[in-house]
């Protein structure tokens, strides 16, 4: 899902797991996610009320936070389904060629 | 909600009006969109409005409902009774179903968010030239729209809005607010809202169509049937609301859109009423309302 896409100039992020950052940007779009719940990779991010509007938002939090642009393939919806999945296609837009 | 008082009022005479418990029916019910799904809502709205007034000392200046919130807000307006506006529910989720069960089986309308309305454009031409159907069905922001196309170019469309730096939502079936639903529009009119009685609003009423504010039942029923086949815009409410003065927004009954995109929150305070907010112990003071 992470084809064709525009990537940042400074690619300075993006380690395998994702970065306290990331997470910081992430939750408060998930208004089912108490504060002292940890978010795990796998969480089901729609299930922890992450809806529609949610995720528009979230997009631009992340394309600001990252100085990235999320196009093409990277736009379903299915890949804001959990925070690895999110991060894998951040790292992916940062990394192109990596 | 089931603890709230005006909603157990109102749930009481949804259910002599049904003849069946509408929360049992509900809560075995898959899917907002059912009919018991619809009921509830209104219920919801006007319970939490309420609810509002008396807790929160609310006194709103005007009322606006858009999309499928114009139903509650008549009732709460005070131009259609609430117990007629349970059987105009009811009613017209018959209709629908049976309408769309005949008609349009090949439309659907697809949202999509962060499309700037020059792509929208250029998507809409595109597929003019394909000579594929294309209708408007609701302004959200003012990048954020609803079009109304065949089931049979979705897969494409979706991909060419991701192409443009698009991202599309959700896809409805059966679609929304066309010129196509004329035929329904009549129907409703003939079999459904002849029989109720339109008072004229003691609160204003602002056309999620236009924004117009209306000021006579005749206008505000006008408003629902427009439903099926005008464009809900969105922005246009809120510029109306704006420049009536209106700083503050309360919001009555769940809404994960309309009262969350950017043209809204620039533009209002927006105050989410919950079932929270309303119990939550307040001080007394001069209501600030929209």
């Amino acid at each position: 899902m992470t084809d064709n896409i525009s990537v940042a100039e400074n690619g300075a992020l993006l380690n395998d797991s994702w970065d306290g950052t990331f997470e910081a940007v992430l939750r408060p779009y998930l208004p089912y996610l108490s504060s002292d719940e940890p978010l795990t990779g796998d969480a089901d991010l729609p299930h922890l009320g992450l809806d529609s509007v949610g995720t528009v938002e979230l997009l631009a939090a992340l394309e600001s936070t990252y100085q990235v642009r999320f196009l093409d393939d990277a736009l379903h919806r299915e890949n804001f389904a959990t925070p690895d999945i999110l991060w894998r296609t951040l790292k992916a837009m940062a990394n192109p060629n990596a | 909600m089931l603890v709230n008082p005006y909603a157990r009022q109102l749930l009481a005479t949804a259910d002599e009006v049904l003849g069946y418990r509408l929360t049992d029916r509900y809560q075995q019910t898959e899917g907002d969109y059912s009919v018991y799904g619809q009921i509830s809502f209104v219920v919801n709205c006007l319970a939490l409005a309420r609810w509002a007034e008396e807790r929160l000392e609310i006194r709103p200046d005007l009322v606006a409902g858009p999309s499928f919130g114009g139903r509650a807000a008549s009732v709460y307006a005070g131009v259609l009774d609430f117990a007629d506006a349970v059987r105009m529910t009811a009613r017209l989720a018959e209709v629908m179903d049976e309408y769309f069960a005949a008609e349009h089986p090949e439309l659907v309308t697809q949202s999509m968010a962060r499309l700037p309305e020059e792509k929208l454009r250029l998507l809409r031409e595109e597929l003019q030239e394909r000579g594929e159907f294309h209708d408007l069905a609701c302004v959200v922001d003012r990048d954020f729209f609803m079009l109304t196309v065949r089931e049979g170019v979705l897969e494409e469309l979706q991909q060419r809005i991701r192409s443009l730096g698009g991202m599309p939502l959700y896809t409805m079936k059966p679609p929304m607010h066309s010129h196509l639903f004329g035929p329904l529009r009549e129907r409703v009119d003939a079999e459904i809202f002849s029989g109720l009685t339109w008072s004229d609003p003691l609160l204003p009423v602002v056309a999620d169509q236009d924004g117009r504010t209306l000021t006579t039942g005749a206008e505000v029923r006008g408003m629902l049937l427009d439903g099926f086949v005008r464009t809900v815009r969105w922005p246009d409410v809120v510029a109306a609301l704006t420049g009536a003065g209106v700083d503050t927004l309360h919001v009555a009954g769940q809404d994960g859109l309309f009262t969350r995109v950017a043209a809204t929150t620039r533009a209002f305070r927006v105050r989410p009423v919950t079932p929270q907010s309303v119990m939550r112990p307040v001080r007394r003071r001069p209501a600030v309302l929209v």
